[in-house]
């Protein structure tokens, strides 16, 4: 599987740290940016992020594409995306196993599907016919959710592995969705990750969530829990040397707690790359 | 059932709440392993639709909220939301709507102080990531000769927005986002009064100035490419006196300091235009 360099450990940038970016230049190796907060005319936020990319890979992150809606495929906003690619050449393009309206509407959330066949060719077709518009090998993200549904004739994992393979694309996997999920619906997030192509992940997230005892809900306004570093172990030891960062996007802390968080997967990283050299010895 | 459905059904419930039309939806669920209800399990999307909405709005309308309250603010927005779903995969443009929306609904098109601020504010908006243009300094008419600046004619910035306001909208605006903002500002009177203001972008923030109604005026016909000799020439300027030649060559001055002009010409005869639209 062809899959593009690794890149270290990244950032989700947002525009409270774009100063503090640019004036303290941190040890990040990378910044992924959320695709729809650029695809404007022009001002600040396509200012800063060609700045910011003059010194740093990027990737671009969407939450709009719906790949999962039975609408039609949104090519006005598949040539804004792809004309914002061409701007900034990420080092690639991701969006989620989700859809985000139907009729018309969009409610900007990444909503869940049943995980059925009629679903997974659905899925398949649209991250296929995406990728021959963009010209580019898309990068498909599993999503948090908080239903489930009793015509799925599938598990997520299988799902997610049917679909990289037969739309021959890319993963990223995010290690809090996986955790958050599975304690919604109750299956073993190790199985997860131990179920999904490893050759085909080229990212993770990793993000906190808020904990309502029945539920967890994907809020990217908290640390990343034990629980989450724990699977993030697991997912390093399965995927190898993949790009890693951190998502947030709500309740901001000083851009050095972040930095911690960073640096935590980075010791995570070099105990596992020691441990291996140790037994291959 | 088919994803088609099953979508249209889970939207409605995100869109409208909990009710009858749940039924065939609830039936697809499984039970949570943890014990949440079904309910509270869809309350997720529906709560997270509403407050990510509602989020959009209250960023673009610091202003609105203050001349409201919280409670008639929050009205509005749940109006909006309901009446008014989004559709475009960008959340940035859901708020765009608001002002029409406010003009066209029986219980907010009267509050002209409210309509107001809302146009104000999403000039504000607009202005923050309009295309980029670079402006130029005042130097730029040097090279011009004196005989052709009777016909010059100005490119604006396309951030710039003119606006005809209920008087103390500004001034309300400024007390809002002030960093001493006071939980809620007196809605200005909407009565006959009105106020003008130019709103563009300047170093890459939105900027906004109060306008003397000749200055709207002329400004409004610069925009529009009339020649700055055609303008001194319009019956307004004219009926203004032997000062207006020398207030329009200051506000000239204003517009270049103040980065809204991004191009200078001089006006072809095929061009010229002796009746300037608003004289």
């Amino acid at each position: 599987m062809e899959k593009p360099a690794p890149l270290g450990y990244g950032l989700g940038l947002r525009p409270i740290y774009y100063e503090e970016i640019l004036s303290s230049r941190p040890p990040i190796d990378w910044f992924e940016i959320i695709s729809e907060n650029y695809m404007l005319a022009g001002g600040r936020p396509l200012a800063m992020l060609e700045r910011i990319r003059a010194d740093y890979p990027v990737v671009m992150h969407g939450v709009s594409m719906s790949l999962a809606s039975t609408d039609p495929l949104n090519f006005d906003y598949l040539r804004q995306l792809k004309a914002l690619a061409e701007r900034v050449q990420p080092a690639w393009v991701s969006d989620h196993i989700a859809w985000t309206g139907v009729h018309g509407v969009t409610l900007h959330d990444l909503l869940p599907i049943p995980y059925t066949r009629e679903s997974l060719a659905h899925v398949v077709e649209r991250i296929q016919r995406v990728q021959d518009f963009l010209k580019r090998r898309l990068v498909v993200e599993n999503a948090s959710t908080y239903v489930s549904f009793v015509d799925s004739e599938m598990s997520e994992h299988e799902f997610v592995r049917e679909m990289a393979e037969r739309a021959d694309c890319l993963l990223l996997l995010d290690v809090n969705n996986v955790f958050v999920s599975s304690f919604n619906h109750g299956f073993d997030p190790v199985a997860f990750i131990d179920g999904v192509p490893a050759d085909r992940v080229v990212q993770f997230h990793m993000a906190g969530h808020t904990n309502n005892e029945t539920h967890r809900v994907d809020t990217h306004d908290q640390p990343v829990c034990d629980e989450v570093w724990a699977l993030y172990e697991h997912a390093r030891r399965r995927c190898g040397d993949v790009s890693a960062m951190i998502e947030r996007d709500d309740n901001y802390p000083p851009l050095a707690e972040l930095l911690d968080e960073l640096q935590n997967m980075r010791d995570i990283d070099a105990r596992i790359s020691k441990e291996q050299a140790l037994s291959a010895a | 059932m088919k994803l088609a459905d099953f979508q249209s059904l889970f939207q409605q419930r995100v869109l409208a709440g909990s009710g009858e039309a749940d039924k065939p939806l609830l039936k697809k669920l499984r039970p949570s392993p943890r014990g949440a209800t079904p309910e509270t399990l869809l309350d997720v999307y529906q709560t997270g639709y509403r407050i990510r909405l509602a989020d959009f709005v209250s960023q673009d309308h610091p202003g609105l909220r203050a001349i409201l309250g919280d409670e008639t603010f929050d009205g509005l927005v749940d109006d909006y939301i309901d009446q008014c779903p989004s559709r475009d995969p960008n959340a940035r443009w859901f708020t765009t709507g608001l002002p029409d929306f406010m003009r066209e609904n029986a219980r907010w098109r009267d509050d002209g102080a409210a309509v107001s601020m809302a146009l104000f504010e999403r000039a504000m908006v607009d202005a923050f990531d309009s295309a980029d243009e670079t402006p130029v300094t005042v130097q730029a008419l040097a090279g011009f000769a004196p005989d052709d600046w009777a016909r010059l004619a100005f490119e604006f910035d396309p951030s710039l927005t003119l606006l005809e306001l209920v008087a103390g909208t500004i001034e309300a605006y400024s007390a809002a986002i002030s960093e001493e903002a006071p939980a809620k500002v007196d809605k200005p009177a909407a009565g006959d009064h009105i106020e003008y203001a130019a709103v563009w972008r300047v170093d890459h923030e939105s900027a906004y100035r109060q306008l003397e109604p000749d200055e709207y005026v002329a400004l409004s016909e610069a925009r529009a490419g009339h020649a700055f000799g055609d303008i001194c020439q319009m019956t307004a300027f004219q009926q203004a006196g032997e000062i207006a030649p020398e207030r329009l060559a200051q506000s000239l001055s204003s517009w270049f300091e103040d980065g809204m002009i991004i191009g200078v010409r001089v006006r072809g005869d095929d061009q010229s235009s002796n009746t300037p639209s608003s004289a």
